[in-house]
């Protein structure tokens, strides 16, 4: 993306945590929509098979986190984590048979997730130390001073498409553009943590209760309707959110794939191109031989 | 035949009542004072939970300049799991009568709740309300869970409603003949209820993607206009349009949620004034009637709290 920054300015920190294993109780079952009880993976641990630019719905899951979901064991240092770490931050593995694996961050959700190949993520498990290389929070675009960003690693918004245009406005690009009837739980939390889930994505369930959003694929770049995201998440008409998915299939009701938070603003500031390859697949689909050399995590 | 077999099974199970304990809330706040409000100010949290005074059934929404403060007192348990179920178990309506403290004694009724962590706002008399202090014992008589009025079509689920309190609130169930109100062209009854308003989903905030027995939905409204035109008071019953909150509150074309306004407004993006949900149903079977000027909810000198 053409657009002035402060990047030079942000500070880079090193950052550790854990894959944290998923979560259950004695009592197993979750409800859906329609009443259906079900208990279904997706949530904690390390998800195989499900990468940036597959489809994020379609899954026999509920919450599906793609790759590995990490938090830090003190609480303190979790809030941290989840707060600081920011979307293509880059995450390297230092313990178990993955160790030296690179991958990086697709977003939050009360974890951080992050993305790694194939056949680095078979050999990851829960307790595998990572580190990850915080670096975005503070990020400001001078020359849109209406324009919030977050939650964005000042290398991946470098690689983005768009930028500033002569009339004044930053042109982002995205693949989905999500009406105001989607947002759903999330709403109302920080826009730091966790995403934003989106109602209308349950594949396969019924026409009333769809959006039209069952198309939408894992890393895809969206723009979230009358969505102010600059201090929290709420619903105001005329101002815009930016967001990744970083999560896929929920089958629990209110839920569904979800957004990280990355930019937001009055929606005048912004121009939108609607570009089906607005993907992180695009910028930084995990390459673990060429992670030093990649446009997310150069400095 | 066995005795299971003999049970007729038109006749609805028998209600059960539980009486759960509460202590009063008393305000938390983290390590800041701060809160960021929508606008990114930070302003410090007043009201939000705890005994809120000179706040009533009737007071609009916005009223104060407050964070979701709920015209009574808050009703917690130590234990949370405890306090969960205070809060799923409580409904509308339930009486509550204080245990300890200088107001002990005195009567109450629940007014609804607030999710996440889970509180019950109870309303109290005035003169009670102000000799009540946080960490008094309060017992909740808690019923409705599980209940279903006769007439309620079968489409409608009803929730978080003592039986004792549907005379006080404007719905109206459909009769054993044809009644007043009658459904769509289906020959449907449908149920009838008086609200302020119908919102429209999108402005449904913190409590989407939640259960509906256990939490408020908040509503993203704006303030009321200078002439109080758009104005929500406590008590009031409001209805959600393409909202279902059977299994958590969410999304569904066609659906109608009808709850009651149980706290202030906010200013923290994502909150608003809070409703708990009372009744779900499609919209051919269960029909607000949106009067802004001369809609009641549930008052104060019904439920005889003055």
């Amino acid at each position: 993306m053409k657009v002035a920054t402060n990047a030079a300015r942000l500070v880079r920190q090193v950052l550790t945590g854990e894959v944290w294993p998923p979560l259950a109780d004695r009592h197993a079952y979750r409800v859906g929509p329609d009443g259906q009880p079900f208990l279904l993976p997706g949530m904690g641990g390390v998800t195989l098979d499900v990468h940036c630019g597959d489809p994020a719905t379609g899954y026999a899951s509920d919450h599906l986190e793609p790759g590995a979901s990490i938090r830090h064991r003190d609480p303190g240092a979790n809030m941290a984590l989840q707060f600081l770490t920011c979307v293509g931050n880059q995450v390297r593995v230092v313990s178990g048979p993955a160790a030296g694996a690179t991958g990086h961050v697709i977003g939050q959700h009360a974890y951080v997730l992050a993305d790694f190949t194939g056949p680095a993520a078979a050999e990851l498990t829960t307790g595998d130390a990572v580190t990850v290389l915080a670096a975005g929070q503070g990020l400001v675009l001078p020359e849109h001073p209406q324009v919030v960003v977050k939650n964005c690693d000042p290398g991946l918004l470098a690689a983005m498409p768009g930028g500033t245009r002569p009339d004044g406005r930053l042109e982002v690009h995205v693949a989905a553009r999500v009406p105001a009837e989607a947002i759903g739980a999330g709403a109302g939390m920080a826009s730091e943590y966790a995403n934003t889930d989106l109602m209308g994505a349950y594949a396969g369930l019924g026409a009333d209760l769809s959006l039209g959003l069952e198309g939408l694929r894992i890393g895809d770049l969206v723009a979230l309707a009358d969505a102010d995201h600059r201090y929290g998440r709420g619903y105001r008409p005329d101002y815009l959110t930016i967001g990744v998915i970083s999560t896929g299939q929920c089958m629990m009701f209110g839920h569904g794939p979800g957004p990280s938070t990355l930019m937001s603003g009055p929606a005048s500031a912004f121009y939108l191109v609607d570009d089906g390859d607005a993907n992180l697949a695009r910028w930084l689909h995990p390459q673990p031989a060429q992670s030093a050399q990649d446009p997310a995590v150069a400095p | 035949m066995t005795p299971a077999d003999s049970r007729d099974h038109t006749v609805p199970p028998r209600l059960v009542t539980v009486n759960l304990l509460g202590a009063v809330e008393h305000p938390a706040l983290d390590g800041s004072p701060y809160r960021i409000d929508r606008n990114g100010r930070p302003y410090v949290p007043t009201g939000d939970g705890g005994i809120v005074l000179g706040l009533e059934l009737g007071d609009s929404a916005f009223a104060l300049d407050a964070d979701h403060a709920a015209p009574g007192a808050c009703l917690v348990h130590a234990d949370p799991a405890a306090r969960q179920a205070l809060a799923a178990y409580a409904c509308v309506g339930n009486e509550v009568r204080v245990r300890t403290g200088e107001a002990a004694g005195a009567r109450g009724v629940v007014l609804g709740k607030r999710g996440e962590e889970g509180r019950v706002v109870a309303g109290f008399a005035a003169a009670d309300l102000a000799r009540m202090r946080p960490g008094d014992e309060v017992s909740v008589r808690a019923r409705g869970q599980g209940w279903r009025p006769p007439g309620l079509p079968p489409e409608v689920a009803v929730m978080n409603l003592d039986p004792g309190i549907l005379p006080l609130l404007p719905i109206g169930l459909p009769g054993p003949g044809p009644g007043p109100e009658t459904g769509s062209g289906t020959g449907t009854a449908a149920v009838a209820v008086g609200v302020r308003v119908t919102v429209p989903s999108r402005v449904a905030g913190n409590g989407i993607g939640r259960p509906a027995a256990a939490w408020d939905l908040d509503l993203q409204l704006p303030p009321p206009g200078p002439d109080g035109a758009g104005d929500v008071a406590l008590g009031d019953l409001v209805a959600v349009s393409d909202l279902d909150v059977r299994y958590n509150m969410g999304y569904r074309r066609g659906w109608i949620t009808v709850g009651i306004v149980v706290h202030g407004a906010s200013p923290l993006p994502g909150h608003g004034p809070g409703i708990t949900p009372l009744l779900t149903g499609p919209a051919a079977a269960l029909r607000p009637h949106p009067d802004a000027a001369g809609h009641a909810g549930l008052t104060a000198a019904a439920l005889q709290l003055q």
